[in-house]
């Protein structure tokens, strides 16, 4: 072929794309795929506006496209070693995205030491896990594939099962418009999708947020567990405040003298740090046990009995464990049910039942 | 190559005319403020029982957070320039340290002033930005509204029985009470005229445990926030925990 020949069957396509250019840029549309188009649909996330200003990455815009993705990943075992186990399985909806086991087993039988968290208002999280060692959702997300005691698989072969896959890389391609499967973007989908996961549908955002004046819509124990919660006297609202009912940051509430569990200290190499984790959100909290981050009190009823009578000194212990020299916040039988009452107005039920949320298979 | 020459001194001579011309015109200067912690002279180190209040008991630093809100460079004549609306310190994050304004008007200041805390117009509920940080100082007690000031939090050796407790100064608006401190410090040979200042203002922590009142962790306890007479003692002793460091030019 001649100099001459490749210059016009070169500006041929090149006179196209100019000319598309003149009216609105078109979908790049893939040779090998011509009945495709990438123009995803962008979305808006929907968040109460009592929550705290949102921070997105620039670098992962969320479209519908991304979080159908996204939610299959989450939902589907192909991920795992012996393709067995999704995210779901050990977040599941119905306990708000948490698992009610002690600690989850991941596909070789094996167990963990931390109690499985909740997936909820992920978008706000910006350290995760109960020490924070993960930044960010997108990182968070790469990890539990490859941990040898999760899905317990590599990223290169969960790859090579997805490109096998029939119906994946049309997903991917009308996600990110490429067909180069890569963990990155499984990873942003499945980011996509869990920042969906917002809870603010309870009667505690009616009474607090939305000030509905239905006088009936607490209990008179419910109102009086609002005091303990929201005055010194349970003083609970220093860590588990505001709307999202946990401040983000890190605190030993007192569970031990001598944390086996270094917590933060692991992370930040700190001795100052040992025995801090994240405050969790005590949304959805009747639903997310068993509680700590090792999972050792079954019921609401040992928490509360815990920050009563059994609180543990250390030299980590955080001053807002203010009574930790007389055992703890010391209440009376009647206030303790009164507070863990109101802990269950944080209950979502529209949120364990949503759709858009649920298993698509 | 003489002509050049001429010409290039004149071009000099020109832009110096065109510089002191500006400086005629009195230009607006940088203004930044820091906000430093110490006690008792010793640098601030967290998370160490090994300060004594005045009360006699060792003490250490876990958290110190607090506002500081309508920060303002004031002339003899009383003309005002605000820097700063409202800031949020927290001693253990370095970016909250200092804050700038960069149109000062040229004048001799002779003070600087502002709140610690917030003032009416700002302590609401939702008066400042929905950010965590924010949302993390609200005073969500029933019946009041607002921020938290101030927490300042640390454990202390009770004495006696050697044992060690918790201590938490928080300061707000409680029981009607708006609480809030307002603080003037002189300022000396402190002209702007298009240069850039620093204002180094220090607080030494020890000030609030003991001037003029002596503050014992054991006589108010450590849940104050509902507790008007504890606000009121550190209210008093809040005024003087401010010094200027020192002001340079940078
Ligand atoms: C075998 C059970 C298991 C599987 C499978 C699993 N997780 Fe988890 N997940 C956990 C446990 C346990 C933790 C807490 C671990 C820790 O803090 O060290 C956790 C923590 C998290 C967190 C942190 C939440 C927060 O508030 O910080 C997120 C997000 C999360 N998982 C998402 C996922 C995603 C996405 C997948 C699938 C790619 C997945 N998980 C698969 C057990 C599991
Ligand atoms: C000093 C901060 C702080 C205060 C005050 C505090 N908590 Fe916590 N809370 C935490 C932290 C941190 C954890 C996680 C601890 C761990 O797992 O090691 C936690 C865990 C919990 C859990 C278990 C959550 C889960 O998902 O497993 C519940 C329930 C709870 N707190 C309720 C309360 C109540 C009720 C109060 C008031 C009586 C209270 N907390 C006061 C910091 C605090």
């Amino acid at each position: 072929m001649n100099f001459f020949k490749i210059i016009f069957f070169l500006g041929l396509p090149a006179m196209f794309v100019f000319s598309c250019k003149k009216d609105e840029p078109k979908p790049p549309v893939d040779p090998d795929h011509p009945d495709l188009v990438y123009d995803p649909t962008p979305y808006q996330l929907a968040a109460p506006a009592y929550f705290p200003l949102l921070e997105m990455p620039a670098d992962n815009p969320m479209t519908e496209e991304g979080i159908l993705l996204g939610r299959m990943l989450f939902y589907d075992p192909i991920l795992s070693g012996d393709s067995t186990l999704s995210c779901a399985g050990c977040h599941k909806q119905e306990y708000a995205f948490s698992d009610e086991n002690q600690f989850s087993t991941g596909i070789d039988g094996l167990m963990g030491d931390r109690q499985a968290m909740p997936v909820m208002n992920i978008a706000w999280v910006s350290d995760l896990f109960w020490d924070g060692r993960a930044e960010g959702v997108e990182a968070q997300a790469l990890g539990p594939v490859e941990n040898p005691i999760e899905m317990h698989e590599t990223w290169p072969n969960a790859m090579e099962k997805l490109k096998r896959h029939p119906e994946y890389p049309s997903l991917f391609f009308y996600a990110f418009g490429t067909w180069d499967i890569t963990k990155e973007h499984a990873a942003k989908a499945i980011a996509q999708f869990e920042r969906t996961l917002i809870s603010a549908d309870t009667r505690f955002d009616k009474k607090f947020y939305l000030l509905d004046p239905n006088p009936f819509l607490l209990t008179d124990e419910e109102i009086e567990g609002h005091f303990i919660f929201n005055t010194e006297k349970g003083d609970c609202f220093h860590c588990h405040g505001g709307s999202l009912l946990t401040d983000n940051l890190f605190h030993n509430n007192g569970l031990d003298a001598n944390s086996a569990d270094e917590g933060l200290g692991k992370v930040t190499g700190k001795t100052t740090d040992r025995g801090k984790f994240k405050t969790p959100s005590l949304r959805n909290i009747a639903l997310t046990g068993p509680y700590m981050h090792d999972g050792r009190f079954a019921t609401l009823e040992e928490v509360v009995d815990f920050y009563s009578d059994s609180l543990q000194f250390s030299e980590t212990i955080d001053p807002l464990m203010k009574n930790v020299h007389q055992g703890g916040i010391r209440l009376t039988a009647q206030e303790k049910s009164n507070l863990i009452a109101f802990l269950h107005t944080f209950t979502d039920t529209a949120f364990v039942h949503r759709k858009e949320f649920s298993n698509p298979f | 190559m003489k002509t050049f020459k001429i010409m290039a001194v004149a071009m000099f001579a020109l832009s110096m005319f065109a510089f002191l011309g500006c400086d005629d015109e009195k230009q607006p200067g940088f203004v930044t403020v820091y906000l430093d912690h110490d006690v008792a002279g010793e640098a601030l180190e967290f998370d160490n029982i090994k300060y004594t209040s005045k009360a006699g008991h060792p003490f250490s630093v876990a958290r110190l957070k607090y506002y500081v809100s309508n920060v303002t460079l004031l002339e003899a004549d009383g003309t005002a320039f605000e820097i700063k609306d409202v800031h949020y310190r927290d001693a253990a994050e370095a970016s909250t340290r200092s804050f700038s304004a960069t149109n000062v008007p040229s004048g001799k200041y002779e003070k600087i002033s502002f709140i610690y805390g917030l003032d009416e117009t700002v302590n609401v509920d939702g008066g400042l930005p929905n950010t965590q940080t924010n949302i993390n100082m609200e005073w969500p007690i029933p019946g009041d509204q607002g921020y938290h000031y101030m927490k300042l939090e640390g454990k202390y050796d009770s004495l006696g029985m050697g044992v060690i407790k918790n201590f938490n100064l928080h300061t707000g608006a409680t029981m009607g009470n708006q609480n809030y401190i307002k603080i003037s410090l002189p300022l000396s040979a402190f002209s702007v005229d298009g240069n850039t200042w620093g204002i180094y203002l220090e607080m030494d922590i020890n000030e609030w445990l003991e001037n003029p009142n002596t503050w014992d962790f054991e006589e108010f306890g450590p849940m104050i926030m509902m507790n008007q007479n504890a606000q009121e003692v550190l209210k008093a002793n809040g005024s003087t925990v401010f010094k200027i460091d020192k002001v340079e030019k940078e």
